[in-house]
């Protein structure tokens, strides 16, 4: 790089084309001091992620000789149903688990901005859920949406309904797994809608109250407002968590031990994007394609980005 | 020397970058195998009876460090990566038995344990099971650790209860073909209301197509998952649910173990190690189970193998230790330890394994394990089968979940299974 500036010869010109050169050789070492980062993303970030391009290409079992597919692989997975089924799986569950989430994470953050006693032991209550292993919770919902003993059915008999097999219907399954991530999600973003909530200054809520607006008003007219930052900021974290659930599937839907646990429950309800990636790549040991399958989801997810980003964007305008 | 700043950074960047490279270097020294003296073995919990594993550490502690390894989580995707990293590789390494089929196409991974004398071994093994460990250009790459022939669990008093046949002998002889062993499905939902034989359908398909010497793709690379036996197995289990013999529950939910603790599931087909599972899920049910032999003829699930890779700098001691480890006197122990059914049946003799059993009223369950094991039908499993019979069980559960049409449902899981085959190079 340097040598090929040095070129030039006339003198002019000399002490700018220098510049490059003693400007490398007297930063080097700050070059040097951020070079951790780049170097642990190179090796764990830049070269798994260009291998995966070139996984997809080939056909391979993980351990044998690579064989070279050129783009099968990706025309197979334009016209993979499954694949395109599990799309919608995603953006359904997700839908499901991102509004309710917002919506009570907003109301718990109001309740909790709002004078209470033993504010800490809410905020650290409503944040436990968000810190607790996934598969743990997933076994614990097993049993709330078990048919007979669960706790939903429990509760929908207590009140005259009937019992639903919630793990072995198409939409009970997305309803538990939905739950599942609601649950998870909701403290957390509480407390981010808290953090929110309390850099809006009082003088607004005052000079609200002064001109005579009621609580409904002041929270459509200057908390929400005010808290469009935060809405996107949720909006967009619950995407990127949305769109890579896989755990919560995977282990509330799990079976006996000779059957897989990949392929997402009756009628592939709960089979996500990730999980079909998984059960392509470990269950069936076609690297190859599940490397076009995770490519593939890389463009669900940059489309998605860009639907964000345009709403950010609009924001500033 | 003057000590700037600069001149202290540079010292500590280069003194890090040496201890970098030196680490590295050094980490290349031994990556792979035994240095002769280390000798690593992989395997995972309940894969190998802990005593035998602690025996063979002491047995062979004047040659070997052995140090057994307990692997978690997704075996099989860890011991992959693993050797195909080519680095920290086992010396000798657990193979698990539904995993079999996709490692023995990478044969040349693993040490031939025919070069190494395994042969003259091989009249002490089931036979069906040694076979399972060869590959197809006939090397050999697992030796046989347990097995899981297959029977019919069921509990005595609810049998009898619904006049059907209640002891072991006479289960065994009366209830020895689906036919016969739906219809007493039937006598017992009509004398017991709400008691069902089966959990779901697709155990009937699963035990089937296992009962069968052939399975989805055969060893010219071509799917046979059309063919007249998996029709056959998919039929029967359509008919289980049209005979209304089955519940609606989900095989291993809290929902079912209560079902089976209260009696309204008194019966399941399960492989020998499910003994363990139902005296651990159900441990109230003490002294009603017995075991007789399963309707159609006795079939196997799972059971694994022990392996030595090529890293192994030295195979004939990693051999030795194997052949010691899976004889038939430990494995005996190894029955007693986790439940691994022995491969060996020198060992359904040993008293060991001939203690009647107060779980199961007292009765010697050796007397059915045993015998179903010695039968059980030599099938070759494709590493294509897992990819190709998914969608037809898939098909299955939702026929017998969602109610699906059982025509329509075949039709769906043969129309997937062709464009999967073409994807996977698999002829039609």
């Amino acid at each position: 790089m340097a040598t090929a500036l040095e070129k030039p010869p006339a003198t002019a010109e000399r002490s700018a084309a220098a510049r490059p050169r003693t400007g490398l050789r007297r930063h080097w070492h700050l070059y040097a001091a951020i070079s951790p980062f780049y170097l642990l993303f190179l090796a764990f970030g830049l070269v798994p992620v260009g291998f995966s391009l070139y996984l997809s290409l080939h056909r391979w079992d993980g351990l044998g000789p690579m064989e070279w597919a050129g783009l099968t692989q990706y025309r197979y997975l334009l016209t993979d149903i499954d694949f395109w089924s599990s799309i919608g799986n995603t953006i359904v569950i997700w839908a499901l688990a991102t509004f309710p989430m917002i919506f009570l994470a907003m109301v718990t953050a109001v309740l909790l901005n709002s004078a209470v006693r033993f504010k800490n032991v809410y905020r650290f209550a409503y944040f436990l859920p968000n810190v607790t292993s996934v598969v743990a919770v997933a076994i614990i919902f097993g049993s709330v949406f078990s048919t007979n003993f669960g706790l939903v059915n429990a509760l929908l008999q207590a009140v005259g309904l009937d019992q639903v097999a919630w793990l072995n219907t198409p939409w009970g399954i997305k309803v538990a797994i939905a739950t599942l991530m609601t649950w998870q999600w909701t403290g957390y973003n509480a407390i981010i809608f808290l953090a929110g909530l309390q850099t809006i200054p009082g003088e607004l809520y005052e000079a609200a109250r002064i001109d005579g607006a009621g609580p409904v008003q002041t929270f459509f007219r200057i908390t929400l407002p005010l808290m469009r930052p935060m809405l996107l900021f949720v909006l967009v974290v619950s995407t990127v968590t949305g769109l890579q659930s896989f755990s919560e599937p995977q282990v509330l839907l799990q079976n006996t031990a000779n059957e897989s646990t990949y392929s997402g429950g009756p009628g592939h309800a709960g089979r996500t994007m990730v999980l079909y990636f998984f059960q392509q790549t470990f269950d069936n040991n076609d690297f190859g394609y599940g490397a076009a399958v995770a490519w593939g989801i890389f463009l669900v997810v940059v489309i998605f980005s860009i639907i964000n980003w345009r709403l950010v964007q609009r924001r500033g305008e | 020397m003057r000590l700037s700043r600069r001149g202290l950074l540079r010292a500590g960047l280069a003194g890090t970058a040496a201890t970098a490279l030196g680490g590295l270097a050094s980490g290349c020294a031994v990556p792979t195998g035994s240095t002769g003296r280390n000798m690593v073995l992989w395997y995972w919990d309940g894969g190998l009876g802990e005593t035998v594993v602690r025996q063979a550490r002491t047995r062979f502690d004047n040659a070997v460090d052995l140090r057994a390894v307990k692997i978690g989580g997704y075996y099989r995707s860890k011991l992959i990566t693993t050797l195909a990293g080519r680095a920290h590789i086992p010396d000798i390494a657990g193979l698990k038995g539904e995993d079999m089929a996709s490692y023995l196409p990478d044969a040349d991974q693993f040490v031939d344990l025919r070069t190494l004398g395994a042969d003259r071994l091989k009249s002490g093994y089931l036979p069906w099971k040694w076979q399972a460990g060869i590959a197809e250009d006939g090397r050999m790459v697992g030796f046989p650790i347990d097995c899981g022939p297959v029977a019919h669990y069921y509990q005595y008093a609810v049998f009898r209860k619904a006049g059907l046949p209640y002891e072991p002998a006479d289960v065994s002889a009366e209830l020895n073909t689906w036919e016969k062993f739906f219809t007493a499905g039937e006598q017992l939902k009509k004398r017991l209301p709400g008691t069902y034989l089966l959990t779901d359908i697709t155990s009937v398909f699963e035990m089937s197509v296992n009962q069968g010497t052939e399975r989805f793709v055969d060893r010219d690379r071509h799917f046979i998952g059309d063919g007249e036996h998996v029709r056959a197995a998919w039929d029967r289990a359509v008919e289980a649910k049209r005979r209304r013999i089955v519940s609606n529950l989900v095989s291993g939910t809290p929902d079912q173990w209560s079902a089976v603790e209260d009696g309204t599931l008194p019966s399941q087909l399960n492989a020998s190690w499910a003994t363990n599972d139902i005296k651990n899920g159900v441990p109230r049910t003490k002294g009603r189970w017995r075991v007789a032999g399963c309707p159609g003829g006795p079939s196997n699930i799972g059971g694994s193998f022990l392996s030595i890779t090529r890293a192994c700098r030295e195979p004939e001691r990693a051999f030795e230790i194997i052949t010691w480890v899976l004889g038939a006197a430990n494995q005996a122990q190894g029955f007693v330890d986790a439940g691994l059914f022995p491969s060996t049946p020198a060992s359904y003799g040993m008293r060991k394994l001939r203690e009647p059993d107060p779980f199961f009223g007292g009765q010697i369950t050796m007397d059915v394990f045993g015998p179903a094991a010695r039968r059980i039908p030599v099938a070759y499993a494709s590493p294509y089968d897992m990819a190709l019979g998914q969608p037809v069980k898939d098909e299955i559960k939702s026929v017998g979940v969602l109610g699906k049409n059982p025509g329509q449902a075949w039709k769906d899981a043969m129309s997937k299974c062709r464009r999967i085959a073409q994807h996977l190079g698999v002829s039609v």
